[in-house]
């Protein structure tokens, strides 16, 4: 199999039921929560479980860059709510009578739609635009960035501050966007049904469901191969890449250009969920939340993001509603958690053998393999026979 | 690859590396000045010098690190200066780096099956395949250092000596027409010591290889042709034993020949 350090699950699915039930478990478990979740939670547990599936795409796209190519982005709000204003636009104008204007216009005495609105009558348009945009705008910004050979915290710190320029930008243009106020999305309809409508935040649901798992597909199958190689041993030592023959701004930035797309995706989906997109998924804090999400799920490994954003906004609503004031210094202690003791986050953790560590702690010690096993594993047998033939390693080149 | 093909592999009459009269400044300070160096192909040379001689500053100006104050570097009659490094090393420019330099966070063989690719583009790596001779060629090589039994731990967790072992074979995987190797003996045991040199012995001739070491006892069992660098420039060139006799080394090196091995 591909990698020997991400496929140790996977390659255990061989023939044996165990292995086939370890292998097809997890996707069994996904296919019946769609199908069971909609039944049993309440429309508005439903609702918010489907928001905060759809920031674990935001979070793969920060996985992407950060946990294997080792760039700390803390400008994804940019791409996340461009994808939400982009169907944001299209909703407000599919529910117009012909000639009408979004009623906000009326405000300000706009009497003409402006012109960019024009191609977002075309929900064909639409459905490209909310990622093809993003990408393009992290496409031509990292392009800039890394080819000047800006990177670590001077990213981090540029990104912010492309961040709240476009803050700025959007809260300022009440005339083209309705500035801070944001477009609502709710009583808007798709296909002729009430976007805000039980039935279609359930449909909603499922969409988000699938796209997630598409993003975390796609996202295995870019950083499995020699391409995820290459991205890793950017985070590792990009000048040693370069004098390979590679060029790591080629890579850094398709690979920022992706996570943009999967922000606009994200950003698209939270704003149908949410009712309303505004500057406000822009602002600062939010954005270095979804960084949190990923530290805390643990970074570089792909469903951690998932995990990360998911967990931890559930979190956050079921306990802002019983001690609002409290969620921030649970967030602050988790990320600091997370620093000092889990570099690897939750995931992390557990695959390295974490809870087996805190069952040893009470008392309960892990069965190790003993003699005989060790002596028929494998990885023994082989190490074994090549200490035997390992006396002259200076071969032939 | 296509290049190496058209390029007459052991002429040695016109050089396949040059250096002409370059000079790097960096704030005032001179790290090169008036430097000439010329490599046939197939030669192997070994470069020595006191500290502060400007060896590295000599790699970095050959592989697009450090751009040249005055002066230009040639490669098969085409000046180098200018070009990004990732052109310089497809063009056949390998370089090994003083500290072993490897990615830690993959396992060697997957260190060497970046170094082996051919074609280095973002979709040459998603949608292209490792051909089977570099899946060859990558076993071959792990097989040469030593490494396979650790081909599937991470690289990070390597010995110091394995990693200098894995950055050589790196070099090598990359399969360039000059191999500039920067003290590639530092930290690592008399035996492995002797194994490299006859590794780099056997690379010369179909490669060009030139090394940068401290190590004289190292420098000695290359049996080749050795250039001194000092203050920036070459102050002589020779064979070994030559070299140690020369009076100025001598003095560069504070007579104490036996205190630089």
């Amino acid at each position: 199999m591909a990698s020997p350090s991400t496929s140790a699950l996977s390659s255990a699915g061989g023939g044996s039921p165990t292995g086939f039930l370890r292998r097809w478990l997890p996707w069994i478990l996904l296919i019946a929560a769609a199908l069971i979740l909609p039944s049993v939670l309440p429309p508005f547990r439903l609702n918010l479980l489907g928001r905060f599936l759809s920031l674990g795409i935001v979070a793969l796209g920060i996985d992407l860059i950060w946990g294997f190519t080792g760039m700390l982005s803390l400008g994804q709000g940019i791409f996340f709510a461009l994808g939400g204003y982009a169907l944001g636009m299209h909703l407000q104008l599919t529910s117009l009578q012909p000639g009408q204007l979004p009623e906000f216009f009326g405000l300000y005495g706009v009497k003409e739609l402006p012109a960019f609105w024009q191609p977002f009558n075309s929900a064909v348009f639409t459905f490209f635009c909310l990622w093809i945009l993003p990408a393009l705008v992290a496409g031509v910004l990292g392009f800039l960035v890394f080819r000047n050979r800006i990177k670590g915290v001077y990213f981090s710190i540029l990104t912010q501050a492309a961040l709240l320029v476009f803050f700025n930008f959007f809260n300022g243009q009440q005339k083209l966007i309705n500035g801070t106020n944001g477009l609502k999305t709710d009583t808007a309809r798709i296909f002729g049904a009430l976007v805000g409508s039980d039935a279609m935040q359930r449909n909603l649901f499922w969409v988000t469901l699938l796209l997630v798992v598409l993003s975390w597909l796609l996202c295995r199958w870019l950083t499995r191969g020699r391409f995820g190689d290459a991205l890793i041993a950017i985070r590792d030592d990009e000048p040693r890449l370069r004098f390979t023959g590679y060029n790591p701004t080629a890579y850094k930035t398709l690979v920022f250009a992706i996570a943009g797309a999967m922000a606009g995706v994200s950003g698209a989906l939270y704003t149908v969920q949410s009712g309303i997109i505004s500057p406000q998924y822009m602002a600062v804090p939010f954005s270095i939340e979804m960084v949190i999400w990923v530290a805390v799920g643990g970074r570089g490994t792909l469903i951690g993001a998932i995990l990360g954003a998911v967990v931890i906004n559930y979190a956050k609503s079921l306990i802002s509603e019983q001690l609002p004031e409290t969620w921030l210094f649970i967030q602050g202690g988790l990320f600091l958690l997370v620093v000092t003791a889990l570099p690897d986050g939750l995931v992390g953790w557990w695959t390295q053998g974490g809870p087996a560590r805190i069952l040893a702690m009470v008392g309960i010690a892990p069965l190790a393999p003993t003699y005989p096993e060790i002596d028929f594993d494998p990885a023994v047998q082989a190490e074994a026979e090549t200490v035997q033939s390992d006396a002259s390693p200076g071969g032939s080149v | 690859m296509s290049s190496a093909a058209s390029a007459p592999v052991l002429d040695s009459s016109t050089p396949l590396l040059e250096l002409r009269q370059v000079s790097v400044s960096f704030d005032g300070f001179w790290a090169l000045n008036d430097l000439n160096l010329s490599l046939a192909p197939g030669d192997l040379r070994a470069v020595i010098g006191p500290n502060g001689a400007g060896k590295t500053t000599f790699l970095d100006v050959i592989t697009g690190k450090v751009r040249p104050t005055k002066g230009d570097v040639f490669f098969r009659g085409r000046s180098l200066v200018g070009l990004p490094e990732h052109r310089i090393a497809r063009l056949g420019i390998g370089r090994k780096f003083q500290t072993p330099r490897v990615y830690q966070n993959l396992t060697p063989r997957r260190n060497l099956e970046l170094a082996v690719s051919r074609r280095a583009s973002p979709f040459d790596l998603l949608f292209g395949r490792l051909d089977a001779t570099a899946r060859d060629r990558v076993q071959e090589l792990l097989e040469v250092v030593g490494l396979h039994p650790y081909a599937h731990q991470k690289a990070g967790g390597l010995s110091h000596g394995q990693k200098q072992w894995l950055e050589i074979a790196m070099l090598v995987a990359q399969d360039p027409q000059v191999l500039l190797v920067d003290e590639p003996v530092a930290g690592l045991t008399d035996e492995e010591t002797e194994l490299t040199a006859a590794l780099l012995r056997q690379l010369a001739g179909a490669h060009t290889v030139l090394v940068i070491e401290h190590d004289m006892e190292f420098i000695r069992d290359l049996q080749a042709p050795v250039t001194v660098l000092h203050e920036g420039h070459v102050l002589c060139e020779g064979s070994m034993d030559e070299v140690q006799s020369d009076p100025r080394v001598i003095e560069v090196y504070l007579g104490s020949e036996t205190e630089a091995a």
